[in-house]
C-alpha cells in the first residue's frame, strides 16, 4: 500500500441502522443526548424567532402596548424600499470580501503557527487577543489608522506614492475599511479554529507523504487542505452567518454612513426599530428577510460542503 | 458505566445549583419588581465622572433629609437608555425615573407607562416658567408634559486663541457674522501643517443636522411650517446656510470632516482646529488649549440674529403604582429645585436648568472659576428662540436632512437641488406616506 | 500504511525524511517563519499598544488626535483610580461566575448534543439541527425583547435566581448555544469512527463511549470551545445591559460603560479598565493552550 493517501468520503455518519428495536433505542438515546441543549436553545432561540415572525405581521412600534395585525403590508413595503435593496447589496458585498479574506488570513497564520518554534505561545496568544479586545477600542484604533488627514495608512500611501484616500469619508471606500477592520477582528478566531484542526492531523500522514517524495506545497494541497475541509466548512458557514449580521462595527464607527454606504441589513433594521422609525413590525420583517437569506446561503454552503469535505471514517 | 453517567449528571447539577445559589446571593437588586414599594425608587441615569459624584451626593442628601426613602440609581449609557426602557416596559418592569434624550420625547410619550406631569408642574413652588423655554418645549408633547428638564445646553463657537494670534486675526466679537467666520476659517487653514479652520461632524445623524439647523435659523429660516405639515427649509435661508457650509468644506477646504463623531474634539485639543461649533460639554476636554467662547455669528440682512439651538434632555417618570409615582415625583422636583440645580451646575460645569439660578449674582463668576468661559454658554441660552419640531416623525425628517447636508459637504450634490429633493421627501414623510 | 506497519521507519529513511522536510539548508539562526509571524503579530497587537499607552497616560495627553504613542508623563495611578471608581471587585466576581458556569454548561450540553448529531441517527435529526442553526440567523436586536419576557417568566415561575436582575438571567439563555453544538458536531465528525465502533461492540453504552473515548480525543476542540465561550460571556454587553437592574449584579462590561458618558468619556480610566478586563481572558486562553497540543492518542491514529 503506497503512502499516497486514499481518503474515503463519508456520506453517512452513524454507528448503526435506524430500523427496528435497535433503531428505536438509538432514537431515544439520541433525543436524550440532545434534549437539554434543545430546551435552552429552543426557549431562547426559537421562541423569540417565532415571536418576531408574528410581530412582522403587525404595526408594533415597540412603544405603545396596542398594535394591529396588518398582514403582509410590511413585506410589501420591504419589497419597494430602496434602502433595503441597497442594504442587501452592501451586506452581500461585505460578506463576499470578508469571509474568504478572513479564512485566508487565518489559514496562513495558523499554518505558520503550527510548528515547534520559540515564542509560539506568544504568537498564538496575540491571535486570540484580537478576539478579546472590545469592539469600541477596535473601532477607535481603526478610525484613527484610516483618518484621511492624520492616519497612518494614508501616511504610508504617501511614502509609497499612492494617492491619498478618503476612506471613511468616501461612500465608495467606507465599506472596505470596515472589511479590513473586521478581518483584523476575526482572523484570531480563524487562527484558533484552524490550529485546533491542524492539531488533529496525524503527523505520520504528512511524514509518509514526505517519504514518498512529495514537496511541501503538494503535501499541503493534497493532504492538509482536504483534512482541514471540515474546519473550512465550519468557518465558512459561521463567518458567513456573522458577516450577514454585521452591526457593531458599523454602529460604533460610521453609523451606516457616509450617505448610507455602510448601511447593512441589521443596521437598517436596528435603525428602523430603535432610532428613526420606531417601527418594530417593519424591523421584524427585515429580520425575516435576512433570516431567509442566511438560511438559504447556509444550506447552499452545506450542500457544496458535502461534496468537498472529507471526514475520515 | 454507571459511574460515568453520574459524573456528568453531578457536574451539571452542581453547575446549575451553583449558578442559582450564587445568583440569588449576588443579586441584591435595589428596586423590587412588586408594585407599591413605597419608599424605594429606582432611577436610571448616564452620569459619569464629576456628574456622577455630584449626583450621588445629592441622592445621599435627599435620603438623609427624607428618612424612609431609598433612591437607588443604576448607570445606563444615555445612548442605550431608550432600548432598555422599551424592553423593560414591554416586560412590565419599568424603572421609576429614567434620563431620556429630548429628541426621543415625542416617541417616549407613546409608552404606556409614562406619567403625565402636567398638573404636577403647575403646583406652586415648582415655578415651571423658571425653566428655559427650550426645555419646557421639549418636555411637552401635544400639550402634555411628560418630563422634567434634566439638562440644557446650546451651541456656540469655541476658538483657539493661540492659533488666532499666530494668524494675526482679531478674536471673534459678539456681533460677528458668518461671512467673517468663513473668512477666519480660511485664514486659519494651513494644509502644510494639517491645520483646519473649523470642523463638522458628518455621520448624517442628528448631530450633523442640528449644527446646520442653527445656521438655518440664524439665516431667518424655518425647518417646518407652523402647522408641521410641510417642509419650509427649501428657502433663501436654507440656501444661504447650506452654501456657507459648502464654501468651507468644498471650496476653501477649511473644514475637517469627521464621519465618526469621535476625532474632532481631540483634534481641537491638539491645536489642529481653529474654531469649533460645539457645546459646553466639550470644554472640559480642552485642557491643552487656550480657548475662548463666543456666541454664534449672525447673517447680516436677516432677522435671525445670533440665534442658537438647544438640546435639552428629560427626566421621565414611569408608573409603578401610585405611591412609587408620588415618591418619584417628590424626588425629581427636589432634584430640580433651585438649590440643587445651583449645586449641581457649580460642581459639574453643566449649564443651570433654571433661569433664576443663572441670573443670580456671582453665579457666572463661580462657574467660570471651575470651567473657564462657560458663562458665555449660560448667557447664550437667551439666544434660544425656538425648538426643533416636537413630532414623532422628526427622527425620519432628521435622517433626510442629514443625508442632504452630508452630500453637500462631500461635494456630491449642489445645495439648490439637494434642498429641493430633501424638502420633497420631508413633505412625503409628513403626509404619512414616507 | 496500516496499523501494523506504523512502526518507526528505519534510520536512513528517517534521516532522509527529515532532510526533505526541512527544505533548503537554513541560512538564518532562527526559523524563517519568524519573519512572517513577527510583522503579522505587530499588526495584530497594534491596537493593544494604543490601549495600554492610553491607560497609562494623563487625561490631558489622552485627549490628543492623532494619538501620541509616546506620552511624556506616565500615570499608573489610572489603574487604582479605575478600580475605585465603581465596585469593580463585584463586577469581576459576577463576570467570573457567569463566564465559568456558562462554559461548564456549554461543554456538557453541547458535547452531548453535538455527539448525538454527529453519530446517532434518530428521527427528526436533520430537522432539529436546521432549527438549531436557524437560531443563529436572527440578530439579537430582534430577539432581545421576547428573551426578556421569557426570562422574566422563568424568574417569577420557575427559578428566582434566573430572573430579571439576577446573574442567573445571564447564564441560562447562554447555557447552550447552537454555535457550540455546531462546532462540536463538526469536530466529532472528523474523528475516526473505529474506536467508538469497537467500544460499542465491546458492550459499552453510548454515554461511556462519549465520556471515555470521544471526549479525551477532543481536547483541542473542547479547549477551543471553552476559550471562545468564555470570551463571549466575558465581553457580553447588550443582554446584561437589558437584564440587569442593579450595580450589585452588574458585570464587567457594564462596569466599564460607567466611564463612557453621553458627551465625554474618561478614556484613561476606560482603557485601564479594558486592560484589566483582558487579563482573565488571556489567562483562560493560556490555560486552554496546553490542551491545543496534539493528544498522544491522535499521533498513533491511522484509521484509513
Amino acid at each position: 500500500m503506497t503512502a499516497s493517501v486514499a481518503l474515503r468520503r463519508s456520506r453517512r455518519q452513524g454507528l448503526s441502522s435506524p430500523r427496528g428495536r435497535r433503531g428505536r433505542v438509538e432514537s431515544l438515546t439520541g433525543w436524550a443526548f440532545v434534549t437539554p441543549a434543545t430546551v435552552i436553545i429552543g426557549l431562547f432561540g426559537a421562541a423569540p424567532i417565532i415571536w418576531s415572525l408574528i410581530l412582522s405581521f403587525t404595526n408594533d412600534n415597540g412603544l405603545s402596548s396596542t398594535s394591529a395585525f396588518i398582514g403582509v403590508r410590511n413585506y410589501r413595503a420591504l419589497a419597494h424600499d430602496p434602502v433595503v435593496t441597497q442594504a442587501i447589496e452592501h451586506t452581500v458585498v461585505y460578506t463576499t470580501l470578508f469571509v474568504p479574506g478572513t479564512m485566508l488570513v487565518g489559514l496562513f497564520l495558523a499554518v505558520a503557527m503550527n510548528r515547534k518554534i520559540r515564542f509560539m505561545w506568544f504568537y498564538r496568544t496575540a491571535a486570540y487577543a484580537t478576539m478579546a479586545i472590545s469592539t469600541i477600542s477596535e473601532a477607535l484604533v481603526f478610525i484613527w489608522l484610516f483618518d484621511p488627514s492624520f492616519g497612518i495608512v494614508n501616511y504610508f500611501f504617501s511614502l509609497l506614492g499612492i494617492p491619498q484616500q478618503e476612506f471613511l469619508n468616501s461612500p465608495s471606500e467606507a465599506l472596505q475599511v470596515i472589511v479590513v477592520m473586521t478581518i483584523w477582528g476575526w482572523s484570531g478566531f480563524a487562527v484558533v479554529i484552524y490550529l485546533a484542526a491542524l492539531q488533529g492531523i496525524p503527523q505520520d500522514l504528512v511524514e509518509a507523504a514526505a517519504i514518498d517524495g512529495a514537496g511541501r506545497w503538494a503535501t499541503f494541497r493534497r493532504i492538509t487542505l482536504p483534512l482541514l475541509s471540515p474546519a473550512s466548512l465550519f468557518l465558512a458557514v459561521w463567518l458567513t452567518i456573522n458577516a450577514l449580521q454585521l452591526f457593531d462595527e458599523v454602529y460604533l464607527s460610521t453609523k451606516g454612513g457616509p450617505l448610507g454606504a455602510t448601511t447593512v441589513l441589521v443596521y437598517y433594521l436596528f435603525d428602523q426599530a430603535f432610532q428613526t422609525n420606531f417601527n418594530f413590525g417593519y424591523a421584524s420583517a427585515i429580520a425575516y428577510l435576512l433570516f431567509v437569506v442566511i438560511l438559504v446561503v447556509t444550506a447552499i454552503q452545506f450542500r457544496i460542503g458535502r461534496r468537498f469535505t472529507f471526514y475520515r471514517s | 458505566m454507571g459511574t460515568n453517567r453520574s459524573y456528568i449528571g453531578v457536574l451539571c447539577a452542581l453547575a446549575m445549583i451553583g449558578a442559582s445559589a450564587l445568583a440569588a446571593c449576588g443579586s441584591g437588586s435595589g428596586a423590587t419588581t412588586a408594585s407599591g414599594g413605597g419608599g424605594s425608587i429606582q432611577i436610571w441615569e448616564g452620569y459619569t465622572g464629576a456628574e456622577a459624584k455630584a449626583f450621588a451626593q445629592l441622592v445621599t442628601r435627599y435620603e438623609a433629609t427624607h428618612p424612609g426613602v431609598k433612591v437607588s440609581s443604576l448607570f445606563v449609557n444615555n445612548d442605550y437608555t431608550l432600548q432598555k426602557v422599551q424592553t423593560a416596559v414591554a416586560g412590565g418592569n419599568p424603572p421609576d425615573i429614567a434620563y431620556l434624550y429630548g429628541s426621543w420625547a415625542p416617541n417616549v410619550a407613546k409608552l404606556a407607562d409614562v406619567v403625565t406631569l402636567t398638573n404636577v408642574v403647575r403646583q406652586p413652588g415648582v415655578h415651571w416658567s423658571d425653566f428655559w423655554v427650550g426645555e419646557r418645549d421639549v418636555a411637552t408633547v401635544d400639550g402634555r408634559v411628560i418630563g422634567i428638564p434634566a439638562l440644557v445646553d446650546n451651541l456656540a463657537v469655541v476658538y483657539n486663541k493661540t492659533l488666532f494670534a499666530k494668524a494675526h486675526l482679531s478674536l471673534p466679537g459678539p456681533d460677528w457674522t458668518w461671512p467673517q467666520f468663513v473668512a477666519d476659517a480660511a485664514k486659519l487653514t494651513d494644509p502644510a501643517i494639517k491645520q483646519f479652520g473649523t470642523a463638522y461632524v458628518t455621520p448624517g445623524s442628528e448631530d450633523t443636522v442640528w449644527h446646520w439647523e442653527a445656521l438655518l435659523w440664524a439665516a431667518g429660516g424655518e425647518i417646518l411650517n407652523s402647522a408641521n405639515t410641510k417642509a419650509a427649509f427649501d428657502s433663501k435661508a436654507g440656501l444661504t446656510s447650506l452654501n456657507t457650509l459648502r464654501t468651507m468644506a468644498v471650496t476653501d477646504h477649511s473644514m475637517y470632516l469627521d464621519p465618526t463623531d469621535s476625532a474632532y474634539a481631540n483634534l481641537f485639543n491638539s491645536g489642529k482646529i481653529g474654531m469649533l461649533v460645539t457645546g459646553p460639554w466639550d470644554l472640559s476636554g480642552f485642557p491643552n488649549v487656550h480657548y475662548g467662547v463666543q456666541i454664534m455669528p449672525s447673517f447680516p440682512g436677516t432677522d435671525g440674529g445670533h440665534q442658537t439651538i438647544s438640546g435639552p434632555d428629560n427626566w421621565v417618570v414611569f408608573n409603578n403604582g401610585t405611591s412609587r409615582v408620588k415618591t418619584a415625583e417628590d424626588f425629581i422636583l427636589w432634584l430640580t429645585a433651585p438649590a440643587q440645580v445651583k449645586y449641581f451646575s457649580l460642581k459639574t460645569g453643566d449649564l443651570p436648568i433654571r433661569q433664576s439660578v443663572a441670573d443670580a449674582a456671582g453665579f457666572d463668576a463661580q462657574m467660570n472659576a471651575s470651567l473657564p468661559e462657560v458663562s458665555t454658554f449660560t448667557s447664550n441660552l437667551g439666544n434660544v428662540r425656538q425648538a426643533r419640531p416636537q413630532i414623532a416623525t422628526y427622527p425620519q425628517i432628521s435622517q433626510v436632512i442629514g443625508t442632504m447636508v452630508v452630500s453637500v459637504l462631500l461635494g456630491k450634490a449642489q445645495p439648490g437641488p439637494a434642498l429641493a429633493a430633501a424638502s420633497a421627501k420631508v413633505d412625503q414623510i409628513l403626509a404619512g406616506s414616507g | 500504511m496500516t496499523a501494523a506497519t506504523a512502526s518507526k521507519p528505519t534510520e536512513s529513511v528517517a534521516v532522509r525524511a527529515r532532510t526533505t522536510m526541512a527544505g533548503p539548508r537554513r541560512r538564518l539562526p532562527f526559523s524563517p517563519w519568524h519573519l512572517v509571524l513577527i510583522p503579522a503579530t505587530i499588526v495584530l497587537l497594534f491596537p493593544f499598544v494604543w490601549l495600554i499607552v492610553t491607560s497609562i497616560e494623563t487625561p490631558a495627553e489622552a485627549l490628543r488626535f492623532p494619538p501620541d504613542l509616546t506620552p511624556h508623563v506616565i500615570r499608573l495611578q489610572n489603574y487604582p483610580d479605575a478600580l475605585a471608581a465603581a465596585p469593580f471587585g463585584r463586577f469581576f466576581l459576577n463576570s467570573a461566575i457567569v463566564a465559568v458556569t456558562t462554559v461548564i454548561c456549554n461543554l456538557v450540553l453541547c458535547a452531548a448534543a453535538g455527539y448525538a448529531f454527529a453519530r446517532f441517527r434518530f428521527l427528526g435529526r436533520t430537522a432539529l439541527f436546521i432549527v438549531m442553526m436557524a437560531t443563529l440567523m436572527v440578530p439579537f436586536q430582534v430577539t432581545m425583547i421576547p428573551q426578556f419576557i421569557i426570562i422574566k417568566w422563568i424568574g417569577v415561575n420557575l427559578l428566582a435566581g434566573a430572573g430579571i436582575g439576577h446573574i442567573g438571567a445571564l447564564i441560562v439563555p447562554n447555557a447552550a448555544t447552537a454555535f457550540g453544538v455546531f462546532f462540536l458536531r463538526q469536530f466529532f465528525r472528523t474523528l475516526p469512527i473505529e474506536y467508538e465502533e469497537a467500544a460499542l461492540v465491546d458492550g459499552a453504552n453510548r454515554l461511556s463511549v462519549l465520556w471515555r473515548i470521544v471526549l479525551p480525543l477532543s481536547a483541542p476542540a473542547l479547549a477551543t470551545l471553552a476559550a471562545l465561550t468564555f470570551l463571549d460571556s466575558w465581553n457580553n454587553f447588550l443582554w446584561p445591559l437589558i437584564a440587569i437592574n442593579s450595580t450589585a449584579a452588574s458585570t464587567l462590561p457594564l462596569g466599564l460603560a460607567t466611564f463612557q458618558g453621553a458627551h465625554s468619556t474618561e478614556w484613561t480610566l476606560l482603557m485601564a479598565g479594558n486592560v484589566m478586563s483582558l487579563a482573565p481572558m488571556m489567562l483562560v486562553f493560556l490555560i486552554a493552550q496546553r490542551y491545543f497540543v496534539r493528544s498522544v492518542a491522535a499521533t498513533g491514529l491511522t484509521g484509513i
